[in-house]
């Protein structure tokens, strides 16, 4: 009963933060233009790089555009439990929620949460508002399938690579908790090698052995997958068996990322950085 | 000679309709080499004051003048004579060493790099920040961060210095030396510390005079002895149990001019502190504590402070000034 | 007048002492400052690799070298400022005789110093994995890098100067403008010119931002062995969006500085 009250208590505080109702036309415009920017971006260079060689294909546009929309959304809640931590040390929130007798993990889920429910409806308006940027900039729409089926599936997907995202966030909130300084440096280095590494933008295969192996491991590939499965290829069995792996590496990775966590915080509470000042 | 000068100043802030008197007919006259303090609750106007004389803010009406310049039209006369220090501030650059800090803010002032090295070795040594000076300011304490924002307010050599509340969070060791820094700058140097302050030992420590305001308003500018021989009052302290609900019932009473009230949870008493007109208000009051049924466990008088002054002229103490001013 | 210009070069020279010696004090800020263009620009590479032509692949590495120069821009120029108000520093250099414009150029000539390796970072890393040929007129090439550099920090001194108008919301305003910049002004890819995906009036639009003139002469300068003769016309709007921008930025700042003292909004502070 606690727990769930916390988690709700989190992610009620993560939404009002998230949807900054100071300024919500700004916020709104920060979490839909820009992503969809960096969407177009990617298709662009796509769409130059492939013309000029005579091998432009809409279903490769695709590809892009449903992998940067996912991949940007991704990136934005794994981070949350690091901003989390950051912005509570600085505000002395994070040590109060800390002495709690829920702690810190289900704050953090939460939080993680509201930053989900916050994101999901932006992937749509990327997906959808690329899709016709594309068609009017490169004069091809990207062959993307916009079904009642695939967009349930895409979300089934979202949903089910929470976990993972939730376990990465910890696993990058266990180095914010030691650090007063630079926190969102290695989430900068995570979120860039995840473009790199989860096919967000090609495929692993075309990295040199033995590279594209850490690709298989990661869960966010299998996001991929099953999106592109849903939106793009109307393939069942990719989807399901990309569904499975997503579903088993979030598993595996949300219970790495709690351990780290825990080990973290008791070694920050060893050391006396739980409440240590950020100056 | 008068260095610091206010004639009716006034300011006003508007905002959605809500229109916020902060300031009002402040006459002041400042002289070089004075100590001068600006004493009154969080919200009466100090720091307003303040960031006028200092030109960040414009006066909505009326006058003020550093050194004959007014802070309206000429302010490229007095920021080479002024600076300034807020308590809590935290204005360093963290990654760069104390006295890199120091160098930095004196080019701002176009300090030759051997003036610079004199000054901030005389300045290092008086504010006891030897051994501190080529540490990277995110790894020194508060107090010692506070004395480095310190030593940058004198490092231009200026005529007049704004300290806004600068012993604020500090420990007592820490603050008790930077009076004495400020007291001797004045003295030795015979610059002008204006310094805003709502802590009472400090200014009955080191000023020559107080400006007590409230509401922005100036209610009286004289030396601290002066204030309490002529407007410090008695006051009796009254430790009771258990702590009334309300003081109002004390506050209307005939001959209480005010009342303030700190409470010790743990033991469940409340200490209160009555400035009365007469002494004769003593018997009133006893009678009032009975019939609210509470025991004294101790009472005695107290010489009249700086507060009571306050409350003598406002008719409330700081804190409960503050509340006021917060509802 | 001597005297002002002693100030004016003594503030500009502090200023600038103060970001490099920060970020060369600390080496975890290069560490911090190479993340975003280096991963950036090798996913670009590697996407247009993956496209079947590897030859654009340089402009993905150029690309990456000017990110890191911009986001120094936005990040470390543009909301400079706001961070300053936030712990007390602004209000200690306006009440100083120092001039704001001083600082300001002060803080871009550092940023760029400090920016340098990650920059020289990106470019080795770039080259070093994919092996990109590139065919220079370098007289271009450093024309072109200095003048966009100048008219990138320009602006950089004209958005503090607009930031400061914004307060808090100085960061929220560097995420919703860093992606569709790179966007339009092509970091990437060609936004103007010959394979540009936009439309004319966009086009034009995406030239007024500086970057856009910048990156399309670099690339023209880089792997084309275009020479002054044929950028000249970037060279020069490059030069003239840098005076304005100074112009501009200079003018927005006294305007903000007089009203914030009228409406008793230049100071801010954390406590």
């Amino acid at each position: 009963m606690r727990l769930h009250k916390a988690i709700f208590a989190a992610a009620w505080m993560g939404w009002q933060r998230e949807m900054e109702w100071t300024n919500p036309a700004l916020s709104l415009f920060i979490k839909t233009v820009a992503p969809t920017a960096a969407v177009l971006g990617a298709a662009a260079v796509y769409w130059f790089g492939s013309s000029f060689a005579g091998l432009f294909t809409p279903d490769r546009l695709a590809y892009i555009v449903v992998g940067a929309s996912l991949y940007a959304q991704v990136g934005a809640y794994a981070y949350v439990p690091t901003a989390a931590i950051s912005e509570g040390k600085w505000s002395n929130l994070y040590p109060q929620v800390y002495i709690t007798p829920t702690s810190s993990i289900p704050y953090l889920a939460g939080r993680c949460l509201a930053s989900f429910a916050d994101s999901a409806p932006v992937v749509a308006i990327s997906l959808a508002v690329s899709y016709y940027a594309s068609y009017a900039l490169f004069g091809s729409p990207p062959t993307i399938l916009l079904t009642v089926n695939s967009v349930l599936m895409t979300t089934a997907a979202l949903v089910v690579s929470l976990p993972a995202a939730l376990g990465l966030g910890y696993i990058l909130g266990s180095y914010s908790i030691f650090v007063s300084r630079f926190e969102w440096a290695l989430p900068s280095y995570v979120s860039g090698l995840l473009m790199i590494f989860s096919e967000a933008l090609f495929p692993a295969s075309i990295l040199p052995y033995p590279l594209p192996l850490i690709a298989q491991a990661l869960p966010f590939t299998y996001l991929m997958r099953a999106s592109r499965a849903a939106l793009i290829y109307d393939s069942w069995s990719t989807f399901t068996t990309s569904m499975g792996y997503l579903a088993l590496g979030g598993l595996i990775l949300l219970i790495i990322g709690i351990v780290a966590f825990n080990q973290a915080e008791r070694s920050a509470r060893d050391k006396g950085l739980i409440d240590k000042k950020v100056m | 000679m008068t260095i610091v000068e206010t004639h009716q100043l006034a300011r006003r802030f508007e905002s959605k309709g809500n229109n916020v008197v902060a300031l009002q007919s402040v006459d002041l006259k400042v002289n070089e080499g004075e100590v001068f303090g600006l004493l009154g609750p969080n919200g009466a106007g100090k720091t307003t004051l303040i960031r006028i004389l200092s030109t960040l803010l414009l006066p909505t009406s009326d006058t003020a003048t550093i050194a004959g310049y007014d802070v309206a039209n000429q302010t490229e006369k007095i920021r080479p004579i002024i600076n300034m220090a807020s308590g809590a501030e935290r204005a360093g650059y963290e990654f760069i060493s104390a006295r890199g800090n120091l160098w930095f803010f004196s080019q701002l002032y176009g300090i030759s790099t051997e003036d610079f090295k004199q000054r901030v070795t005389a300045l290092s040594s008086q504010l006891e920040l030897d051994g501190y000076m080529d540490k990277k300011v995110y790894t020194l304490s508060t107090g010692y961060r506070q004395r480095m924002t310190i030593a940058r307010a004198f490092i231009n050599d200026p005529k007049v210095v704004f300290m806004d509340e600068p012993t604020i969070a500090l420990d007592v060791m820490t603050a008790r030396r930077i009076r004495e820094f400020l007291a001797n700058q004045a003295k030795e140097h015979k610059r002008t510390i204006f310094l805003a302050t709502h802590n009472m030992a400090e200014t009955e420590a080191i000023c020559n005079r107080v400006a007590i305001i409230d509401k922005g308003k100036i209610l009286v500018c004289e030396s601290p002895d002066y204030l309490k021989r002529n407007y410090g009052v008695p006051a009796y302290v009254m430790e009771v149990t258990p702590p009334p609900t309300s003081l109002k019932v004390f506050t209307s009473m005939p001959g209480v001019k005010g009342v303030t009230s700190t409470q010790d949870e743990e033991r469940n008493v409340a200490r209160l502190k009555f400035v009365v007109e007469k002494e004769e208000a003593l018997d009133s009051i006893m009678r009032t504590i009975s019939s609210l049924k509470l025991k004294v466990l101790s009472s005695w008088r107290q010489e009249p402070t700086l507060e009571e002054v306050f409350v003598n002229l406002v008719g409330s103490g700081f804190a409960e000034r503050e509340t006021e001013n917060a509802s | 007048m001597q005297a002002n210009l002693n100030l004016w070069l003594r503030s500009a020279y502090s200023r600038a002492w103060v970001r490099v010696k920060s970020t060369y004090g600390e080496p975890v800020w290069l560490a911090v400052n190479l993340a975003v263009p280096l991963l950036s620009s090798l996913a670009m590479a590697l996407l247009y690799q993956s496209t079947g032509l590897s030859k654009y692949t340089g402009f993905a590495i150029v690309g990456g070298i000017m990110l890191a120069f911009w986001g120094n821009v936005l990040w470390s120029m543009a909301s400079q400022f706001n961070w300053d108000k936030e712990v007390g520093i602004f209000e200690i250099y306006l009440i100083s005789p120092a001039p704001i414009s001083a600082l300001l150029v002060g803080m871009s000539l550092g940023g760029i110093l400090a920016t340098a390796p990650s920059a020289a970072l990106v470019a080795l890393i770039g080259w070093a994995f994919f092996s990109t040929s590139i065919s220079p007129s370098w007289l271009a090439v450093f024309l072109t890098f200095i003048l966009t550099l100048a008219s990138l920090y320009a602006m950089g001194m004209l958005l503090s100067s607009l930031y400061l108008a914004y307060g808090r919301e100085a960061e929220s305003l560097n995420n919703a403008i860093g992606e569709p910049i790179n966007f339009l002004s092509g970091i990437y890819f060609p936004s103007i010119g010959t394979g540009s995906p936009f439309p004319f009036a966009l086009q034009i639009a995406a030239s007024l931002i500086p970057l856009t003139i910048g990156m399309d002469a670099l690339r023209k300068s880089v792997f084309y062995a275009d020479g002054i003769s044929a950028i000249w016309l970037n060279l020069l709007i490059l030069a003239a969006m840098s005076a304005i921008l100074l112009f501009l930025g200079d003018k927005a700042l006294k305007v903000l500085e007089n009203r914030g003292r009228r409406e008793g909004t230049l100071v801010v502070r954390l406590r």
